[in-house]
């Protein structure tokens, strides 16, 4: 068995390199499939990794709170821009102190993303997010600053630190301290600048360069008084039990908000699930394109192995008169097809990664690479060469000898 | 005793093969009981279109489609499995078709290899066999030309040496020396006369009366019938050993 499917490996080849503009141009459907498929994996999990290395590198023990329980990534895709601006947050500025209360959590930072105009000497691009947070998401994000302080729980007034290029926006500088900054129309003054992070692809879903930070009580009262908490950052203490905090924040939440399980608690790789618009529109797109063209590309496939198999009706009916069984006969074309949607996939595995690093050009993280998704392809691959390559085979296996022979 | 105990290698009983329906029909073998026995080197002769061809067919148990019985080796072969047929075709049989039936995609070498794909043999072994095999044919300078580039007696002797490779036990050889001139039609059928004095059982269709001594028995057909059969057992060739300018083929086994 083993030498036959070797030998049916050797005709295979043999076969396709003789009619090669044929097997390339059945094989580009597989290929597109494939490349798309492979362009999405490498980016998400490029940009999970960098998600993880954020969260690894505050110390691993942050978890996330979000109002709701979806944590589906395709209803976010939809729910993402209602849940920021208009969707009444499941979250109070009580679950807050309930949490601070538990015993083995660090620092908490609830994030309210307000949209508003930002503007100095001149205003800034429309979608420079306005975040209301806590003095200790300095150090649950990483955030580090360039110039200046961060947010202070002994400052009380409207002061606001801003990311980099938001400065350089507004003020048309970097070194913006202590300038006067109008959001919704009050004053805000500059107290700091952060360092330059380049990462919009990050757990807060904020792009930190472009953000103006204000302090929480600031912020409910440019939103009409309401606590409008889109997530909670949680850091624990080092070296305590993450799990077990998670369970005594979930279960206090669900004491406050009246036995209800309205929030989602995430940690580690749920966390690192990018969550950028502009992502899952890129994967949207791409996984429309693959699932057409894997569907297009297999048609494609089991035509030209009908093809095939009806020109070499001849050939099947002399095999079978030398001794071939009807398995040797299938499998001599259901390997074919199998060379076909591998040979796709492999190609289409490297398009796939050209793709992603012609596109992550315009993205700020590189694909990533992971057998993973070297395991996908080349499943998928497999499979539709099984799949549309199946019926053909049985066909010529079903083939009768002595009509074969005298087959014209 | 013996020939109780020994079965006959093929044994036909009424057989019977019609094409067509309704007015069309007609009897390609008509009620045809034949018997032969291992080692028998049988000619068949008789005029275009008796059957001869079709009678092959069903004895390589290429087609199924028959009535009447049919026993080879003592097994009826309606009660032998489709899987077990295609090994009994691989393994005992060697087919020499009438129009070549060489597949043209392949090369010489690789043609002739082919039956041994289906014995499990690994593809230097393969090519190995095929090519001392062609050696013997005298066509080892054509081992990589493709069917289209070869004469029509070239063809025709890759045909034989495909069914040879195997060293079946059953040679069905229809017409195996048609496009050969003389001198090349006696080695083929010094080589078959080889096979068949080491034991092998080989049905020959022929149109050629003078090859019919190389013969142990010599069958005629018409209209799908048997018309003589000779059902001598002595082997003729013995006094009728053609003066051979061919210098002696020589299979080296193993
Ligand atoms: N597939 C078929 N359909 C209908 N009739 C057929 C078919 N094959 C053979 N026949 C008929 O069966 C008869 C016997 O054909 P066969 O090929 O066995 O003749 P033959 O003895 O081999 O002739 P030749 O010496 O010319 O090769 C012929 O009359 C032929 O027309
Ligand atoms: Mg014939």
């Amino acid at each position: 068995m083993r030498f036959l499917l070797l030998n049916h490996a050797q005709n295979a080849y043999q076969s396709l390199r003789s009619s090669r503009v044929r097997s390339f141009l059945t094989m580009l459907g597989v290929t597109i499939g494939i490349a798309s498929i492979t362009a999405i994996l490498a980016l998400s999990s490029g940009a999970s990794k960098i998600i993880s290395d954020q969260i690894s590198s505050v110390g691993g023990n942050i978890a996330v709170i979000r109002p709701g329980t979806t944590t589906d990534p395709i209803a976010s895709i939809t729910q993402s821009g209602l849940n920021r601006d208009y969707a009444a947050s499941t979250l109070t500025e009580a679950d807050i102190t309930y949490i601070t209360n538990i015993t083995n959590v660090r620092s908490i930072a609830p994030l309210m993303v307000l949209s508003g105009t930002i503007k100095a000497d001149s205003v800034a691009p429309i979608n420079s997010p306005i975040v209301a947070s806590t003095p200790s998401l300095a150090d649950i994000s990483n955030l580090q600053l360039r110039e200046g302080q961060f947010l202070d729980n002994g400052i009380n007034q409207n002061v606001v630190v801003v990311g980099s290029d938001l400065s350089v926006n507004v003020f048309g500088t970097e070194s913006s301290i202590g300038r006067i900054l109008s959001i919704h129309n009050q004053s805000f003054t500059v107290i700091g600048i952060l360092k330059k992070l380049n990462d919009p692809m990050n757990y807060n879903s904020v792009d930190f360069d472009n953000t103006a930070i204000i302090n929480f009580a600031s912020g409910k009262k440019l939103n009409n008084n309401v606590a409008q908490i889109q997530q909670i950052n949680v850091k624990t203490k080092p070296d305590t039990d993450l799990k077990a905090t998670i369970s005594d924040i979930s279960k206090a939440l669900v004491n406050s908000h009246a036995g209800e399980h309205d929030f989602s608690i995430l940690t580690g790789e749920q966390i690192a699930k990018p969550t950028s618009q502009l992502f899952y529109a890129i994967a949207g797109g791409s996984t429309a394109i693959a699932a057409v063209s894997l569907i297009v590309g297999g048609i494609g496939i089991m035509n030209i192995m009908l093809v095939t198999v009806a020109e070499r009706t001849r050939e099947i009916g002399i095999r079978k008169a030398l001794g071939a069984s009807n398995s040797d006969i299938s499998w001599q074309f259901l390997i074919e097809s199998l060379a076909i949607s591998l040979g796709g996939g492999i190609s289409g595995y490297i398009c796939g990664y050209i793709l992603a690093f012609g596109i992550s050009h315009f993205l700020t993280f590189d694909p990533a690479f992971s057998w993973e998704i070297v395991a996908i392809a080349l499943t998928i691959s497999v499979v539709m060469g099984t799949l549309f390559g199946l019926y053909p085979a049985m066909r010529a296996a079903r083939k009768d000898p002595i009509e074969s022979l005298y087959q014209v | 005793m013996a020939d109780v105990t020994i079965p006959p290698v093929i044994h036909l009983r009424g057989l019977e093969k019609r094409f067509g329906i309704g007015d069309a029909e007609h009897s390609a073998i008509d009620h045809i009981n034949l018997t032969i026995k291992k080692g028998e080197f049988v000619a068949i002769m008789g005029p275009s279109g008796c059957g001869k061809t079709t009678l092959l067919n069903i004895l390589g148990l290429l087609d199924r489609s028959f009535d009447g019985d049919y026993e080879l080796d003592g097994q009826s072969v309606d009660t032998i499995s489709k899987r077990k047929q295609a090994r009994i075709r691989s393994q005992q049989i060697g087919f020499v078709f009438q129009n070549f039936n060489l597949v043209p995609r392949l090369s010489v070498i690789e043609n002739v290899a082919l039956p041994l794909i289906y014995k499990g043999i690994i593809r230097t072994k393969r090519l190995k066999i095929a090519s001392e095999i062609l050696r013997n044919f005298h066509l080892n300078e054509r081992e990589y030309y493709m069917p289209h580039q070869l004469s029509g007696g070239q063809t025709q002797r890759v045909a034989i040496a495909r069914a040879l490779v195997n060293e079946p036990s059953i040679i069905l050889a229809d017409e195996p020396t048609g496009n050969l001139d003389s001198r090349a039609s006696h080695i083929i059928m010094e080589e078959l006369s080889d096979l068949h004095k080491r034991g092998n059982t080989i049905i020959m269709v022929t149109h050629n009366p003078r090859l019919t001594t190389y013969a142990s028995r010599v069958i005629t057909m018409l209209d799908g019938r048997i018309d003589t059969d000779t059902k001598s057992h002595i082997a003729p060739q013995k006094n009728r050993r053609h003066k051979k300018p061919v210098r002696k083929t020589k299979r080296n086994k193993k």
